[in-house]
Formats: C-alpha cells, structure tokens, sequence
C-alpha cells in the first residue's frame, strides 16, 4: 500500500523493462533535462492528465521499439531519451501537444537566446 | 573518436532543449503549475531518494542510549536526527530491529513491496520479486546464502515482513576493527543491503 502517489510510480517501474537506472537508492540522473523529464511525467500524472499505466505503456513500447533497431541504429541506449519519447507521444495522443507545437516552442526557445 | 564524442554531446543538447520547451509550453498552457515538477522530484530527493539510514545506523552503532531509543520508539529517534523534508507520515510506521551476535533480521513483505523509503532510498529491484518474498519467508537461510550471507546453524535467523502499518529495517552489526572510526567514516560502510538483512557491513580495510 503507498500513501504517496511518487513512490507508487516509482516502485510499478522496479524490476521491469521501464526501470529507471538507479544507483544506491538514489534515481541517477547524469544531466539536469533527465531529472525535468522524470518529474515532468511524473507531474502530470500525480495531477491526473492520465494514469501512470498509460505512461508506462508507451515507455515500454518506447524501448522494445529502440532494442530491435538497436544494432540497426548505432545509437547508444539512453533511458530518458526513450522516456522523453514515450511521454510526447502520450501527450500527442491525449490531444495536450498539438503537431508542431513543440518544435515551435524549441524555435522560441532557440531565439530567443 | 572525436566525432563520436561530438555526436554525443549534441545528442544531450538536443534532448534538453527539447524537454525545456515541452516544461515551458505545457506551463504557458497551464496544463502543469510552474512548481509542480520540482515538488515532485523534492520528495525523490528529500524523502524517498536519499539513504538516511547509514547515518541512523552509525549514530546507533556510536551511541548505546541512542540505539535504546531506536529500538524502543523508531519513528521518535529518527525524527531527533531531523532529516531534510522528512515530516509526518513518513516516518510514521518504521520499526528498527538490530542484528546481533546471536540473532540476524531479514526484512521482506509477502504482500505487496512495502519498504521504508525514507530511510532506505529507492528499493532494489528483486525486493519486488515473487521468487524473493515467498522463499525469504520458507528458507531464509538458503535466500541469504545466495546473497554471500552464510548465518551460523547457531545464530537465529528471524524474518520481518513489511505492511503498511509497520516498516522495519535492520541495524546491522558493526564491523570489527572499525572502533577507531567517527561517524560518518561508520555512515560510509552501511548499505541498503545491510539495512535490508540481506548483507553483512564488511569491515573497512576488507571493503
């Protein structure tokens, strides 16, 4: 039983293909985007834009997808890549990023530099 | 080399812009309040992430009185350490058993994977593991072995299983030969695993 909706998320994760990498008891974090991400799906989540089993889903459709062309691809293995990719795509699918409107936020973003 | 490297760095660079602009936009859409993502992370970091147990167990091992108070009322001891963001609740339900030499504890939970967060970080991933719960439960000492652990046919093993109403965590022996050590040199020998019942804490020059 979890009174707290943070450690519920975290522990549906332990022991499967979506669990995060984790050192000591700690979450690893190797940069500061990859915390943002973790909390971000969290988050949303916590607020109730969609279930945590929902998130999870993509996120392991996300790195079976990666493991097959893995060898294909070249590109290394790199666990909030695939999470940032399953949690965009979500929020695609629940209509909460409409096409494009990332990119043009990054363009913003970029500009605005 | 230099190209791969190259590779890589704008790969990380890529990834934060993208995951900055999709925090900023989902703010400017009022989808997520602006403090939302650090709440949750704070509790990740000052809660349920940090290891605060080495610490208890190195005050125990260097303070007698304290480990009495430990042993006797959990959650009051915990709290005169007053650990960062650590109020309530959390530490509401912890109870501390203490290995000795005539006794080994072995923390499980049979029901679900209830595990004493505040203390012990995040759990490992076999704590949830069926396999790990049931034969923690039939043959501890089998299970014990296989993580290095081999207890004395003299020792008793006793076996605690976690629930909602009580979180118990193990004060494992103090090594020998780690007297002349301060605390936090103590604090840097525990580990979850010790803390759990399923490692022992190795004596600092064999570590």
């Amino acid at each position: 039983m979890f009174t707290r909706f943070e450690e519920y998320a975290a522990t549906q994760m332990l022991g499967q293909p979506d669990s995060p990498p984790r050192n000591d008891g700690k979450l690893l974090f190797s940069e500061e985007w990859q915390r943002t991400v973790f909390g971000l799906a969290l988050a949303l989540s916590k607020e109730g834009h969609f279930e945590w089993e929902d998130f999870r889903h993509n996120l392991i459709s996300a790195i079976a997808a990666w493991e097959k062309n893995a060898c294909a691809g070249e590109v290394t293995w790199d666990y909030y890549e695939q999470y940032a990719k399953a949690l965009i795509e979500l929020l695609e699918q629940r209509g909460m990023l409409k096409p494009g409107e990332l990119e043009r936020q990054m363009r913003l973003d970029e500009a605005s530099k | 080399m230099s190209s791969l490297f190259d590779y890589d760095k704008d790969r990380e660079a890529a990834s934060a812009a993208k995951v900055r602009a999709l925090e900023a936009l989902l703010i400017k859409k009022g989808v997520l309040g602006s403090e939302s993502v650090d709440a949750v992370l704070r509790h990740f970091e000052t809660v349920a992430g940090p290891f605060n147990g080495a610490r208890i167990v190195a005050r125990a091992w260097v303070d007698p009185e304290y480990k009495a108070r430990l042993l006797e009322d959990t959650p009051k001891a915990i709290a005169e350490l007053q650990f960062p963001g650590m109020t309530g609740a959390e530490g509401e339900h912890m109870k501390a058993v203490a290995n000795s030499p005539t006794v080994h504890n072995l923390i499980i939970c049979t029901l679900c994977s209830c595990y004493p967060w505040p203390v012990l970080g995040l759990p490992p991933y076999w704590y949830k593991d069926p396999v790990f719960r049931s034969r923690g439960v039939r043959e501890p000492r089998a299970v014990l072995r296989e993580f290095g652990v081999t207890i004395p046919a003299d020792k008793d093993v006793k076996v605690w299983d976690s629930s909602a109403q009580i979180r118990w965590f193990v004060i494992p022996e103090q090594p020998a030969r780690s007297e002349h050590l301060n605390e936090e040199q103590l604090a840097a020998l525990v580990t979850p695993e010790a803390m759990m019942g399923v490692a022992l804490v190795p004596s600092p020059h064999t570590a």
